[in-house]
């Protein structure tokens, strides 16, 4: 009788335990977890959705890489202009960014809801904090690195935040999640605008590179109403994102600049 | 291992497995019943009430894998629901289908607002629209899943 009242107790205990140990002892639980018992179900994942991609559509894939080359044509001499430019200004040259293609996997167990991993870590150059971006525009953010894999946070996290510009570079604010009633109703707000800088309907949003996170110019969404007004001080204006994550099956890892890869393998940081 | 204590252990296990299956391997998220919660119902029901909140504690673990707000709140909510579990299933003929679709239901609902509670509030959905919309939906989802299984494995479930 004692034994089943104490028992019971120590593992309800330990399940309080687990709710308020440091985040990097929580991290390192779940890394166990998934790189043992979980494994062979995140491979099934892995497979099925390269699969899934390979059996996309021949035409589109040729649709997208002849806009590529099309887009790369039409700018074949700004790199030569923009290093002439630079050389007038003695500007030093901007450190141009590595990124790794990874399939994306999603999780749809409770609390994972905005949460995936990639099948790149820190020996493919992958940084803790990078940014995750489709052709479309950006994903999210690494969070945690390990040797072969990496965990990171879509948009819809509440803890996602990015410094954000209009695409001329006039109005900037910072751009960060909002959740809705239902997980659905989830969307990005953009606070910390000028009050007198007021935004259009559809105007686009791009990453601003302030803090050195992101890169600059990473395709973020568009302005769709506004959300908030404080008198006399800032408008809050409500975001239709660029990228859905549900759809994402593969993304671009941001790297680092080039000059410092290789990387040395990292611990994810405590 | 007794045949008749093997085939609720292996419902059990088939259900985690499949869980396991539809939610990580096929990245599926709430268009699959919660058969993770049902398997800690299934099995406190054959089991004592340490070795119940054991199992809920074991399967509350892998559910928090990949949780990066809130860890440990599915494993404090389905440890306490595997522990209360096989404490209500002692008290109560368990094998009725009135009894087990009610248990279902219930179970389902009270592990969603055990993990509401312990929670992080900037990161859990609104009590009412969670607890009283979202929630009940999804344990009528798992409770039909249930029945289903229980129809189908009417002999293992006589064990589990």
């Amino acid at each position: 009788m004692r034994r089943d009242f104490l028992v019971p107790l120590g593992f309800v205990l330990a399940s309080l335990i687990f709710l308020v140990l440091p985040s990097g002892t929580q991290r390192s639980i779940g890394h166990m977890v998934r790189s043992s018992v979980l494994m062979p179900f995140i491979r099934i994942n892995e497979t099925v959705t390269r699969g899934r991609a390979r059996a996309q559509d021949f035409d589109i894939l040729r649709n997208q890489m002849d806009s590529l080359l099309t887009f790369a044509a039409a700018q074949s001499t700004l790199a030569e202009e923009n290093t002439q430019l630079r050389g007038l200004l003695s500007l030093r040259n901007r450190e141009p960014s590595r990124f790794v293609a990874t399939t994306i996997i999603r999780s749809g167990t409770s609390g994972a809801e905005n949460v995936f991993q990639v099948d790149a870590g820190s020996e493919a150059g992958v940084l803790r904090f990078g940014p995750v971006m489709t052709e479309v525009g950006l994903l999210g953010q690494i969070q945690e690195v390990y040797s072969h894999r990496a965990l990171g946070f879509d948009w819809s996290h509440r803890e996602f935040r990015v410094s954000a510009m209009t695409v001329d570079g006039r109005i900037h604010g910072l751009v960060q999640s909002q959740p809705g009633t239902f997980r659905e109703q989830d969307r990005m707000v953009l606070r910390g605008t000028a009050y007198l800088s007021e935004l259009e309907v559809g105007t686009e949003l791009v990453t601003s590179g302030r803090g050195g996170t992101y890169p600059r110019g990473i395709r973020i969404g568009w302005v769709s109403e506004v959300a908030e007004t404080l008198a006399g001080w800032s408008h809050s204006y409500y975001v239709d994102p660029a990228v859905y994550p549900g759809q994402v099956t593969h993304a671009l890892v941001g790297a680092g600049p080039i000059r410092s890869f290789p990387f040395e393998p990292e611990e994810p940081s405590r | 291992m007794n045949p008749r204590m093997g085939s609720g252990f292996y419902l059990v296990s088939g259900l985690v497995l499949f869980h396991l299956f539809l939610r990580v391997g096929l990245g599926f998220g709430t268009e699959t019943p919660d058969l993770c919660v049902m398997a800690v119902l299934l099995g406190s029901r054959s089991l004592s009430v340490p070795a119940a909140s054991a199992l809920g504690f074991a399967l509350g673990v892998l559910e928090d894998a990949f949780a990066t707000a809130s860890f440990g709140a599915s494993v404090f909510a389905m440890t306490l629901v595997g522990a209360v579990g096989a404490k209500v299933c002692s008290r109560y003929d368990s094998a009725t289908l009135r009894f087990l679709t009610m248990y279902f239901l219930v179970g389902k609902w009270t592990r969603d607002l055990l993990a509401w509670v312990v929670s992080d509030a900037a990161a859990r959905s609104p009590f009412v629209e969670q607890m009283f919309i979202a929630s009940p939906l999804m344990a009528l989802y798992a409770a039909a899943a249930g029945v289903a299984a229980r129809l189908l494995f009417a002999s293992a479930f006589r064990e589990a």
